[in-house]
């Protein structure tokens, strides 16, 4: 009897959305239908639909996974058109669609092959989830597929990860949890936000309704005796085989589809670009706004010829160019040269080490991480504080191809955890008490332990090699060095990627910046610095404080540090460096070059610093993704506009100062501000499985890559002055001004602190000033008022003083977006 | 130009008929009493249509000053005075050819803070019977526009001569009544008098058929907004009285307002629920597109005023 006979209820086709609902659900009425097309063996097949209707861009066909349906794609559907025609299909049984009887993933990938090549003319783009993804991925190589996007998937189940906990289970009482009772469907349903439960629910209702979902998980094949295991392998295999851009939507609290799920993908398609939703949970497409950035990528993705849709690491950076990996100078090199020397390389409290030492432990230590299955390209986490065991890791790691994953623990546990699990490291190297708080908080679900100790179940690095020599993995310039995070103080920390070919040319320009001698010694309150001393060629005497505490290290602490050593160089962050000069109580260290960064720097304090070292002081610019960018010569330097004089771009490094509005525009002349773009050879290589972050913080000019760096500036007779950030340009009635601008005639005036913030429409806001004080936010009585407003030309709606809040991690920089906040409310009389 | 002014007895009426007469349009007033310009006055009641058809015979353009600002007036007077009254200067423009409608920010007040805001429609549930008959006035007069009308709502205008605000302050101040909600800090937009006229001004202008002001509601300040707190102290200053007042907190402003609406004996008590309201949130406007129609720019800062106002009570004195 062919099904097309059949009644409506008999086929699964009597339950529909109905009008009602589909409005409540955000969906168009118009978009819901049935399509009939021919099955595989001559029946025809009945489709519910979400279908926005025909649009010049292309169509995108979008798959569901189990135990789900078109309801998923919502933010596609409603972003996506009417620029693309976006269909999101119910698969067979599953949704509205008809429930002719149970499929084998093999058939669902030929159903989906001959759905679109009847409805689809002109480009196709594939997006699928979760089980949706074998089955699109199965689809894409029997269609001509323009992009695909993937989101919380697999194609395989990687060998060293059990099953998803909730397959598990589910395989093993199909019947009882999935189709006799809602558990299966309830339970996926509440991986959302409530207000998507009744949606996802609402095809499933009735048990003779949930056939399918009990079939689909049947069909989940675990081992090579599994029926649909030939077609999963066959998806595998696509993937690695697939020549389209491919972007991967990934929800990082999925219990289910976890990151290492993430991580077999990008082996299995390294050319794919990653957006991580770190907060974002199965259910990705509905937790955030993924319509926007699909819209993005497939702009920049299909409008570029070919060649340059790989991801901005792969834009031939200057580094890869200028190193030929035969000659190249790895971050290794220093270590090599001085394997021989005796003199130290590193003094602290937990004790001292020399080159020597260095060189042999970490040669040790990475052979031990090479027996316990650390190949090239795996990450590994460093959670040990600084140390000698922080460096023989790191090098270790290097020296085993690895890429060390560095986060501290200053902006507490629960961030760190986001951004060790982000980086989905295979390895994690610490101490007792950082591998337990990680295994216990589940830092990197399956990631191997490893210490300098023996402790149970962990891998001691101290343990002799028994078998061959142990011979170092050669580095290529293009290969990923390290992951390291921004400070998270202009905004959530995001992980930067470095290759050794930035690495290297950034230990080349640090090298030439601080001049550095034999024998001479450094020191430093910035954490990642300690390990950037032994690449540069520089013995580090670490200052016994908490790194994670800028604030802490004192005058004594310091000058208890310089007098270990042959130390003349210092780099201090800003909290760091007042800490220092409000205890030295007219003492003096003996310094040779102090650097000052990390946040714009007052003069006062480069005075201050001046008054105790003697020594030259630098404020160079720079940030985590570019460092340094200038050689801060002249810090007290006044500028025509203000802001903090950061000196001469370096050499090798381009500096480009452009309009808010028009990154690709013209560089503004000397004097007019505008965003900063930078470029080096020792610029950053992408934000780590952040393709949108990338997308807007990188700019294609000049045939280079230029960092947008978010901070606003401008050059006089070739200095760059750096006035803050662009997020808190004030954009006032009169046009825009630079907070800092707006701030230092004031502060000087006053002799206080001062932060402008802006109230009102962010178009055309009202300036108001904060004088810094004791106590909460509060009106300035009329006399500070009068004073406030005497020396700034500008139109100041009102003068408030209180006690101005700092960002948590730096405590230097004023948050200018807590106190907008603050004042906004306040002025405004809630 | 031949222009009518209605309400020229008044601070703003009469800067409105003074600067149109310094440009040189013939001005006639239309008022109760002298207007005190010196230029031609029709003396007549707002409320008397006949009066002002008469009046009106023979100009070019109405403006429409005249008003009752009185918080705790007869509901009955204010639609009299403000509605009825309203009406009969819009019959009277429809002779003339132009109408400018004078309302106030107060119609679109409904105790939410107005930060940046636009001229949001008049509502009709306005706190006070002076907002409610105002909004009506604007609803109808926008409703049934024959000639090109602009509606010009100027925010809290004052200057030397001003017994609205300047004078309700410094009398308060003076028989130790002054209150202020929440220490003043609501920001506030305010509109020197001299700024007040000349948009009034550039309505008139724009009151013709291929700009973007007609038939529309705009409101206008100096686009100087300031905390309550520093208006008032600076007010006093200016009227050689201490800059002190009592701050008390939003309910208990706003509950001794509702007592003083219900039992105050006058017409002016200390404070009203009202303007408890309007006192303790912000009211500021963005006027980048208000500026643009116009074709129009305020000259005169808050603390440029200020100085002209201490002048003044220092003359006057």
């Amino acid at each position: 009897m062919a099904q097309s006979e059949r009644g409506p209820a008999s086929r699964g086709l009597d339950v529909t959305p109905t009008l009602d609902q589909l409005r409540r659900w955000g969906l168009e009425p118009t978009w819901s239908r049935l399509v009939t097309f021919a099955g595989a063996d001559g029946a025809t097949l009945t489709w519910h639909v979400l279908d926005t209707g025909p649009a010049p861009l292309g169509t995108i066909v979008c798959v569901h996974g189990n135990p789900s349906w078109g309801y998923l794609w919502r933010d596609v559907l409603r972003t996506l058109s009417p620029g693309w025609r976006v269909i999101a299909v119910d698969q067979t049984g599953m949704g509205y669609s008809e429930r002719p009887g149970p499929r084998r993933l093999s058939d669902r990938v030929d159903e989906l092959v001959r759905f679109c090549r009847e409805e689809v003319n002109g480009p196709l783009v594939l997006a699928a989830h979760d089980w949706g993804g074998p089955v699109a991925v199965g689809a894409a190589v029997s269609l001509d597929v323009r992009a695909l996007i993937l989101a919380n998937t697999a194609v395989a189940k990687p060998d060293d990860i059990r099953v998803p906990p909730l397959i598990a289970v589910a395989r093993k009482i199909t019947a009882l949890t999935c189709a006799r009772t809602p558990v299966f469907v309830d339970g996926a349903a509440r991986m959302t936000a409530r207000r998507h439960r009744e949606a996802l629910r609402a095809p499933y209702r009735k048990a003779s309704r949930r056939a399918a979902i009990a079939d689909f998980v049947a069909d989940i094949p675990v081992r090579a005796s599994d029926p649909s295991w030939a077609a999963l392998s066959q998806s595998a295999q696509a993937l690695a085989s697939l020549q389209c851009p491919i972007l991967f939507l990934w929800g990082g609290r999925d219990p289910e589809f976890h990151d290492r799920f993430l991580r077999d993908l990008r082996r299995r398609a390294p050319q794919a670009q990653v957006e991580r939703f770190a907060n974002a949970g199965h259910y990705v497409c509905l937790d955030e706004p993924v319509g926007t950035v699909i819209e993005n990528w497939l702009v920049q993705s299909l409008a570029e010829p070919p060649a340059a849709t790989a991801p901005p690491a792969s834009v031939e950076s200057p580094s890869a160019v200028a190193q030929d990996p035969t000659t190249f100078r790895t971050v290794l090199a220093n270590l090599e040269e001085r394997s021989g020397d005796s003199s130290l390389v590193y003094e602290g409290p937990d004790g001292v080490m020399s080159w020597r030492d260095l060189a042999s432990r970490s040669t040790s230590a990475a052979s031990a991480l090479q027996r316990h299955g650390v190949h090239p390209g795996d990450r590994v986490s460093i959670l040990i504080a600084p140390s000698v065991d922080l460096l023989i890791a790191t090098f270790a790691i290097w020296k085993v191809g690895g890429a060390a994953v560095v986060a501290d623990a200053s902006g507490g546990i629960v961030q760190l955890r986001r951004l060790i699990k982000g980086a989905a490291p295979s390895h994690i190297v610490g101490t007792a008490a950082t591998l337990a708080a990680a295994h216990a908080c589940r830092f990197a679900p399956g990631a191997r332990l490893a210490a300098f100790a023996s402790l149970p179940g962990v891998t001691d690095l101290r343990e002799p090699s028994k078998g061959p020599e142990f011979i170092p993995v050669i580095n290529h310039a293009n290969d990923v060095a390290a992951i390291v995070h921004t400070s998270g103080a202009t905004g959530p920390a995001k992980p930067v990627r470095y290759t050794h070919g930035a690495l290297a040319a950034q230990r080349d320009a640090l090298s030439d910046l601080l001049e550095v001698e034999r024998g001479e010694m450094f020191t430093t309150s910035f954490g990642p610095f300690m390990l950037l001393a032994p690449v540069i060629g520089l013995g580090f005497v670490r200052p016994d404080f908490d790194v994670d505490k800028p604030r802490e290290l004192d005058f004594d602490t310091l000058s208890g540090a310089v007098a270990k050593g042959h130390v003349s160089t210092a780099w201090l962050s800003p909290a760091s460096a007042e800490k220092v000069a409000s205890t030295s109580a007219g003492r003096g260290i003996d310094l040779r070059l102090v650097m000052l960064a990390g946040a714009p720097i007052s003069t006062s304090l480069v005075r201050s610093i001046q008054a105790i070292t003697k020594g030259e002081v630098r404020a160079p610019y720079g940030m985590t993704e570019c460092l340094p960018v200038t050689d801060g010569t002249g810090p007290l330097t006044a500028g025509p506009l203000g802001g903090t004089a950061t000196g001469r771009p370096l050499p090798g490094c381009h500096v480009h100062v452009v309009a808010l509005d028009d990154v690709r525009g013209p560089a503004l002349v000397d004097g007019e501000w505008g965003e900063i773009l930078v470029s080096a050879p020792w610029l950053f290589d992408g934000y780590d499985a952040r393709w949108s972050a990338d997308f807007s913080a990188n700019v294609l000019r000049e045939g280079r890559r230029f960092h947008r760096t978010g901070d606003v500036g401008y050059f006089w007779s070739g200095e760059l002055f750096q006035l803050g950030r662009a997020q808190h340009v004030l954009r006032t009635a009169d046009g825009p001004l630079a907070s800092v601008a707006v701030e230092a005639p004031v502060a000087a005036a006053l002799d206080r602190p001062v932060a402008a913030v802006g109230v009102g429409p962010l178009e055309s806001c009202a300036l108001a000033l904060v004088i810094g004080g004791e106590g909460v936010v509060r009106l300035a009585p009329d006399s500070l008022a009068s004073a406030a407003r005497a020396a700034t030309p500008h139109r100041i709606a009102a003068v408030l003083v209180g006690r101005l809040p700092t960002d948590r991690r730096r405590q230097s920089k004023v948050d200018h977006t807590r106190l907008a906040a603050t004042v906004s409310d306040l002025l405004a009389g809630r | 130009m031949k222009v009518l002014v209605t309400g020229a007895s008044s601070l703003l009426g009469r800067s409105v008929a003074l600067e149109l007469a310094k440009r040189g349009d013939s001005v006639t007033c239309f008022q109760r009493s002298s207007s005190g310009t010196g230029l031609p006055d029709v003396r007549g009641d707002i409320r008397d249509g006949a009066a002002l058809l008469a009046a009106a015979s023979g100009h070019d353009a109405l403006i429409h000053v005249a008003a009752l600002v009185a918080p705790k007036a007869a509901w009955s007077e204010a639609y009299a005075v403000n509605v009825t009254g309203t009406l009969n200067a819009q019959r009277a423009a429809e002779l003339c050819g132009r109408f400018v409608h004078i309302s106030t920010p107060s119609v679109a007040f409904n105790d939410a803070p107005a930060v940046g805001a636009d001229a949001e429609p008049a509502s009709y549930e306005g706190r006070d019977v002076y907002a409610r008959s105002k909004a009506v006035a604007e609803r109808l007069v926008l409703q049934r526009s024959e000639v090109p009308t602009v509606v010009i709502r100027p925010h809290l205008v004052w200057g030397p001569g001003d017994t609205q605000l300047v004078g309700r302050i410094v009398s308060r101040a003076k028989r130790h009544r002054l209150i202020v909600p929440n220490h003043g800090r609501a920001l506030v937009d305010t509109t020197y008098v001299d700024d007040a006229a000349s948009a009034i001004v550039a309505a008139l202008d724009h009151a013709r058929a291929g700009t973007d002001a007609g038939n529309r509601a705009w409101v206008v300040t100096g686009a100087d907004p300031r905390p309550v707190a520093e208006l008032m102290s600076g007010i006093l200053l200016a009227a050689g009285l201490p800059p002190t007042f009592r701050s008390v907190p939003v309910p208990v402003a706003a509950l001794a307002g509702r007592v003083a609406d219900r039992f105050w004996p006058g017409i002016e008590p200390p404070i009203t629920h009202f303007a408890a309201r309007q006192l303790s949130v912000a009211h500021w406007f963005d006027q980048r597109e208000t500026q643009r129609v116009l074709d129009w720019s305020p000259r005169v800062s808050v603390d440029e005023g200020l100085e002209r106002l201490a002048l003044w009570f220092h003359n006057s004195r």
